[in-house]
Formats: C-alpha cells, structure tokens, sequence
C-alpha cells in the first residue's frame, strides 16, 4: 500500500516559504508595517531619553532597547503571517494535503525568521546611527559578528516559539492581545540572554568575550529546548 | 461529598502546620540567638545577612531577638516550593490530556494551575514584605522573585488563553500546550536570572542552622496540605458543576 | 485513475464515535458507501455533520469504531489517504494575495506533482478561469473563487471529494456552474457533501444520511426514498435537534 509518489518535505517546504515571500513581495504589508512599527519606537525612545542628560551614557541600555524593538515588531509580524493561513481556510487546505506537520511548522517559521531578520537588517544600522552613532565613544565596541550571532540567536527562538504561540492565537478572539500576553512571558529567558551578550559586546569591557559567550550558549541552550518543545507540541496545536 | 470533607479537613491541618511552624521558628531561632552572638553569618543563616544599614548601631552588638522578618521565611519558601511543584503537576495532567483527550485532565490540569497561581500570588506578596524588611526595598529583581513574578504573568496568560476559547476540546488542547510550555520555561527562567551578570549585589545567601530545619519542614507539609486541601475542594466544585451540566443537558433532551 | 485495492466500499464506518466526555458529537455511526456513489449528509446544527466530516478527511481522529476511507484507515494510513482526497468547503481555501495560477502552483508543489504547468492549465480552462489565470485571486467574485476552488480540489486527481457546504453564499448563477462543474466530474469521483440545503443535497445525491445528535437517523439509497417522506423525518429530526 505504499504511495504511487514519494512525497517530498523539502518540497513542499520550499514551496510554503517561496509562497510567504511572493505575498510578501508582493503586498509588502508584513514588512511596511513591521519597519514602520520599528520606526516609530525609535521616536518614543528619542522622547524617553530626551531629558537624560549630556553624561548619560545611552549605549549602557542601548541593548535592551534594541531588543525591545525586535519583539514589539515581531509579534505584528507573526500575528500577520498566521492570519493569512487562518483568513480563508488555507491551513485546512494544508492540514487535508498529504504534508508532514513539522513542514508546516519549519516552514512558516523560517519564513517568519527571515522577515524578522529582513526587519534587523534595516533596524540595527539604523538605531546605531541614530542612538550611537554621535556619542563619544562612537569607535568602542566588539566587533560586529557577534552582535550578528546574538541577533540570530535571538530571532531563532522567538521566530520558533512565536509561530506556534501565533498558530494558537489566530484562534482565539483578540488574536493580538492574546499572543502578546502568552509570548512576552515564555520569551523572559532569552530576551535576558541575548540583551545581555549584545550589551556585553556593544560595552566591550575587559573580559567582554567570556560573558558575551557564557550568554550565547544560554541563549542556544534555551532555543534548543524550547524549539524542540514547540516541534512537539505543534501536532497537537493543528490537530485541534 | 466526602471529597469536600477531605478537603476541609486539608486546609485545616495546613493552616495548623503552618501557623505552628511561624510559632516554632520564634522557638528555636530564639535558642539560636540566645546568649549573645554577635551579628554574624552563624545567627540568622537562614535569611542571610541584612544590610549594613539594617544592622543594630556600632556593629558586632550583641543581638538578643531574631529578625521579625525572618518569620517570613517559613511561610515564603514553602509556599514558593509547593506553587512549583503545583504547576509541575498541572504539565503532568496538560501532556495527559494531549495523549489520552479526557477531559476530567484537562480539568485537573485547570484547578492545579488556579492551585499554583494562588500559591505564586502568596509568594509574591511574602517576598515583597520580606525585601521591604531585610533590603529596605519593595521590589528587587531578585532571581527567585523574579522567576516568581514571570511564573505569575504565565499563570495569568493560561487563564487569559482559557477564557478566549469557546470550543471544549481546542481550549483544553491550547491551554495544555501552554501549561507545558511554561512548566520548561520557569526553571530556564530561574537559571538565567541566576547567571545574568548583574550589578545587583547578591544579598540572599541560604544555608540552614539544623534547629530551624524542623519548624520548615513542618511548614512545608502544612503548605502541601494546604495546596491539596484547596485544590480537592475546587475539584469537588468541578465535577459538582460537570454533573449539572450533563443533567441540564439530559432535561433538554 | 487507479483501481483502489480489495474493496468495492468507498466509505466502511463501523461504530464510528467522536466524543469530548460526556459530549458525543458522534454517536456509533455505522454505514458504508459503494464507490462512486455521491453521499448528502443532512442534519441540524450540531448534529455533528462537519465532525463526520473532519473524521473522514483526517482531520480529526476518532474516538472509538473505525472509519476507511477508500479501503484506508482514517487513523493508521492517513498520509496515504489525503493524496487520494479533495475537499471543497465554503471557504474558497485560497490565498487572496496570489495569482489564480500562483494559488494552483503553489497546492501543486504540496501535492508534489509532476508536470504542474500542464495540468493547471487544462484546469483554469475546464473551469473558465484561464482568461483570468494572472489576477489576484483577491479580486475575484464569490462564483470565479468556488470555480477556482474546485479546480484547486481536482488538482491532484482525487478519488473522492469531500464538500462542506459548498452552495452556502453562492449566487443562483454561481450555483448552476457549480452544479455544472460537480455533474462535469462526478462519473469518476465519489463524492460526500455536507449540507443545510434539502432539495439541493437531495437533487446530487445517490444516498442521503441524516444526522441527529451524532447518531444516524435515516440512511437510505436515493431510489428508495420518497421525496417528501424524506422531508417528514428530517423536520421531525430539526425538531428534536439542538435548536
């Protein structure tokens, strides 16, 4: 009783990622409004620091408020890319295919992964220029691969754990609402993690390689419990 | 209804426990103190070392009666212990209900969270009045406070998750991919917060004088009593409200 | 297409429940279904039509009993089962930001067939949708996305056909392609339809079922069922159904 035709997962995890862009190229909403979200914080941190004063130091917290814009930005994201499966039925179009769950899932958050790194990319020089740029010791820092790595590692997990927390809010009344009030939480630890290794390189004191490291490995630690988890439970979450 | 009586007959026990535990920690951290020791890390070891300016006058004085908010200790870390181990048993009860799709799991999983959450909520509260009295402060992002208050937001999360889903089965499935989510979550929360580098001095260092393990022990059963004995009640009340249900339904049929 | 294997039965249900505790929304279903045949699925809300449904196209697992589906278990062969089966439901299942060919490509490659230009080509044309095979399915009308849908459902060349309301919304335009769509392809396929529409479910189908608070009421072959009867039993069902 085997298949006529091998069904191939790469296949079909090609196509749900090549399909995410075209859409995506094509309506440019995940991405304007994602960026343009992105934008508008950069303006309330600009208010927020506006009375601090000449000797403070904005590259002390510079971290944490980088961090702060990914994850505001990409919980619009992964609600967005999740309301288009729901909208019209498609995942049910998926779910009665001959496709292995766990495509979906990688599928979906590959795709979410790389419009949250799309989003860094503009982001990151930007809030540099903007925040660090004309600061005194505008030269000091490490360099910039492992802020890359911090920003990957980061980006990994909440792409991971927001697109199975995101399939679960798209079904819930106040989607938005929901997935902001279940992922904040869960994402504590290695928002932690990872603020702390980009501060540690962006300060460069002595010895900054060893925290810098010591954190990546948490932060990949907790990737990898928690992306097996939601790869788990992610049958469940489509089953039901 | 003899669920009910067992229930009561828990939290009475636990309250017994746990208010003769806080007696018998005056007891035997009183021996502890007796005969004048100076302030040092033997006395009140199980609270560590309030901060110099919590320190009686000229330093090394003699120091007759322990920290009142010490007191707080033996209400505090059980109550946390056991939140923990609630919330553990609520994923144990989440992954059966992914397996085997009854729905008394998924219930239990429910009143053993509530369970949790009401504990987590104590805790809370006890550390709070406990950094006000040792660390002169009302809020430190402690790692086990911490840990706790990201605990309490999940809780919180589960419930919110819960209430904005109609369906019986999808909201039982939902709630119990969560539950178990959070149950991994707390402990890497915990041990992040430990690592973090941080410019926050560690201020909490335990370590036990044996004469106070016995008053903690005993507040530790009283807690678990106390968290059986609330949580069988909710129970009772549950399937007490499912058997309505089913008669209402059955009259309408 | 193939011949399936060992079993003239399209649909074997043996004491087919779907239970949530004290809840059944089935309840010991037990029928079979011959090949070829088309199957309406009537009942009131609640009744637990759409969850027969879920059960039969691998959406959900049941219960108790067993259902196959083309001699296949709904359970163990599941992934064999769904590159055999097409579902059309009310929901168009199709990406409003997409070509009407993007759409197709993209379930093509999921389906992972060969030569997909070929055949998604023969399909716009046999649902008259190739004039507009470059446009936004997004600017489509509720008739072009049905259209477009059955074609999505027929892509793969399956079996048997699963529809989930798929008159509801349609105009009465709409509605007459459709039925010229369904009666274009229904000698080689067998087809099971949910719906609310009596006369339309009645005017399709070669059997009828009707569903009442998860049990089977009535099932009965199209011959032998007297129209208006049949409409006795089933208002007598509504009345005894959820509300």
């Amino acid at each position: 009783m085997a298949p006529p035709k091998r069904m191939s997962g790469w296949r079909q995890f090609k196509a749900i990622i090549r399909k995410d862009i075209v859409m995506e190229l094509r309506t440019k909403e995940m991405l304007t409004s994602m960026g343009l979200y992105a934008l508008l914080v950069l303006v309330v941190y600009y208010i927020a620091l506006s009375q601090a004063g000449a000797n403070f130091q904005v590259r002390q917290i510079a971290a944490g408020l980088l961090w702060l814009v990914f994850i505001f930005t990409s919980l619009l994201g992964l609600n967005r890319s999740l309301v288009h499966e729901k909208d019209q039925g498609c995942l049910d179009a998926l779910l009665i295919s001959p496709i292995d769950r766990p495509v979906i899932f990688f599928g979906k958050a590959v795709g979410n992964l790389l419009f949250l790194l799309i989003v860094e990319v503009f982001i990151v020089p930007l809030f540099y220029f903007i925040f660090l740029g004309s600061q005194s010791n505008a030269d000091v820092g490490g360099p910039v691969w492992m802020i890359v790595l911090a920003l990957f590692l980061g980006s990994l997990g909440i792409a991971g754990v927001g697109t199975l927390l995101a399939t679960m809010s798209v079904n819930t009344k106040g989607k938005d609402f929901i997935l902001a009030v279940l992922f904040i939480p869960l994402m504590f630890p290695l928002l932690l993690a990872v603020v702390a290794g980009t501060s540690a390189v962006l300060l460069a004191e002595p010895g900054y390689a060893a925290v810098f490291w010591q954190m990546m490995a948490l932060a990949a630690g907790y990737d990898t419990v928690m992306l097996l988890a939601a790869y788990g439970l992610y049958e469940f979450v489509l089953g039901a | 209804m003899k669920q009910l009586k067992v229930a009561i007959v828990l939290v009475l026990v636990g309250g017994l426990l746990t208010t003769a535990a806080f007696f018998m920690a005056f007891f035997t951290a009183e021996v502890q103190t007796f005969g004048t020791v100076t302030l040092d890390k033997a006395v009140d070891t199980a609270f560590g070392l309030a901060p110099p300016e919590l320190q009686p006058p000229g330093g090394g004085v003699s120091y007759q009666r322990p920290w009142f908010s010490q007191k707080i200790f033996y209400f505090h870390v059980p109550v946390a212990e056991a939140s923990f181990l609630v919330l553990i048993i609520s994923a144990v009860f989440s992954v059966l209900f992914l397996v085997k799709r009854r729905p008394q799991d998924d219930t239990k999983a429910k009143v053993a969270m509530e369970t949790a959450l009401i504990f987590v909520i104590l805790t809370m509260i006890t550390g709070v009045l406990w950094t006000r009295a040792s660390w002169n402060v009302w809020w430190e992002w402690e790692p086990r406070l911490t840990t706790y208050f990201i605990m309490m937001l999940m809780m919180i999360a589960y419930f919110v998750l819960r209430n904005s889903i109609e369906e019986d089965e999808r909201r039982g499935v939902y709630a119990a991919v969560f539950a178990i989510l959070a149950a991994i979550n707390a402990p890497i929360s915990f041990l992040i917060t430990r690592v973090i580098p941080s410019n926050h001095p560690v201020v909490f260092q335990s370590g036990f004088a044996g004469s106070n393990l016995l008053p903690f022990i005993i507040a530790q059963l009283g807690m678990l009593a106390l968290g059986y004995g609330i949580y069988t009640a909710r129970m009772s009340e549950e399937l007490l409200r499912e058997r309505v249900e089913v008669a209402k339904e059955e009259l309408e049929g | 297409m193939t011949e399936t294997n060992s079993t003239e039965c399209a649909l074997e249900v043996r004491g087919l429940s779907r239970t949530f505790g004290a809840r059944k929304a089935l309840d010991k279903v037990e029928f079979d279904l011959p090949q070829g045949a088309f199957l309406s699925i009537f009942g009131p809300n609640g009744a637990g039509k759409s969850t027969l449904l879920k059960v039969l196209s691998t959406l959900t697992t049941p219960s108790k009993g067993t259902a196959r589906v083309l001699g296949l278990d709904v359970v163990a062969d599941a992934v064999a089962l769904r590159e055999r089966m097409g579902l059309i439901s009310h929901n168009p299942l199709l990406y409003p930001d997409l070509s009407a060919e993007e759409n197709l490509e993209f379930f093509a490659e999921i389906y992972c067939l060969e030569n997909p230009k070929e055949r998604i080509r023969e399909l716009l044309v046999a649902v008259e949708l190739d004039h507009r095979r470059l446009d936004l399915v997004r600017t489509f009308s509720r008739g072009m996305l049905q259209r477009l849908s059955i074609a999505r459902a027929l892509l793969h060349a399956p079996e048997i056909i699963f529809l989930d309301e798929p008159y509801s919304g349609l105009d009465p335009h709409a509605m007459d392609i459709l039925d010229s769509l369904i009666a274009q392809v229904r000698e080689q396929h067998t087809f099971v339809m949910v719906s609310h529409d009596l006369s339309k479910g009645l005017e399709l189908c070669s059997h009828a079922l009707i569903l009442a608070k998860g049990a089977v009421v009535l099932f009965e072959e199209r011959d032998n069922i007297d129209a208006d009867e049949f409409a006795a039993t089933y208002r007598a069902t509504v009345g005894m159904g959820v509300a």
